[in-house]
């Protein structure tokens, strides 16, 4: 129990740091890139598969909860 | 009295269990959320159809940082739903506290600075989609923290335990879906286009 709960605090971290590194590189494209639309919408795309799956958990839809 | 209580159990005995009430609830917010896609897709294809390769001047730093902070809002209503999932209620309900708060900051941000910068809701195409877009997303991130100090009251007063939480589920993952909402608004409206 107590692994399980540190294993999704570690993991809501990484998340967290990773979705807070693309934040800061959607800045630094947008900022050197003359069209930078493409890669930001890219680099979205990503952020948001990342919350979706691992903040809202939508695999919770087709798995019940103690498969988590 | 005896017929009204066998109606009661009665209407017990046919209840689903919580479990399949959740599962129920969870498919009905995820249809709620992907009607909202149409909502803020058509905002976004709005904003790329009058906008094109341009965008209003706006403050960058201010965009950064009211971003970073929605950001960092949605790391601690995550951590508030681990928490109540393992038992521990001080942490979940302190976390839910701190969520509110940054979305208030986020709050600020938004309408408080950026609301009172250059660009104004007269300012033709420009004026209407920037406020539009954060306008509908400010009364969504309002709603959620509303939504979270309800919440937040209702685990103070012992209604959710570690089995029993869909309330702080459901808010969580409408926090986290306002969150995504902004993933895609913030380069649409401060990082893509020349600025005009």
């Amino acid at each position: 129990m107590e692994d399980k709960k540190k294993a999704e605090y570690r993991r809501n971290i990484i998340v967290f740091v990773a979705l807070a590194a693309l934040t800061l590189i959607e800045f630094f494209i947008a900022i050197n890139l003359e069209s930078p639309a493409v890669p930001l919408f890219i680099i979205a795309l990503i952020k948001a598969g990342l919350i979706v799956n691992y903040f809202m958990h939508i695999y919770r839809l087709w798995q019940p909860e103690d498969h988590e | 009295m005896s017929a009204v209580h066998d109606v009661a159990h009665a209407t017990d005995e046919h209840e689903a269990p919580y479990e399949e009430r959740t599962r129920r609830n969870r498919l009905g917010l995820w249809l709620f959320f992907f009607s909202e896609i149409f909502l803020f897709g058509a905002l976004l294809a709005s904003r790329f159809y009058l906008w094109g390769d341009t965008r209003p001047h706006l403050d960058q730093t201010l965009g950064l940082i009211t971003t970073s902070v929605l950001l960092i809002s949605s790391f601690f209503m995550a951590w508030s739903e681990s928490a109540i999932k393992h038992g521990d209620r001080k942490a979940s309900s302190r976390n839910m506290l701190i969520t509110a708060l940054f979305g208030t900051l986020f709050l600020v941000g938004v309408v408080g600075l950026e609301w009172g910068g250059e660009i104004r809701p007269t300012d033709g195409v420009y004026g209407a989609i920037f406020y539009m877009m954060t306008g509908i997303h400010a009364l969504h991130v309002l709603s959620g923290i509303i939504l979270i100090l309800i919440n937040w009251n209702l685990l103070r007063i012992g209604r959710y335990s570690t089995e029993r939480h869909w309330g702080i589920e459901a808010t969580a993952s409408y926090w986290h879906y306002v969150d995504v909402v902004w993933v895609f608004f913030y380069p649409a409206l401060y990082l893509i286009g020349t600025p005009v």
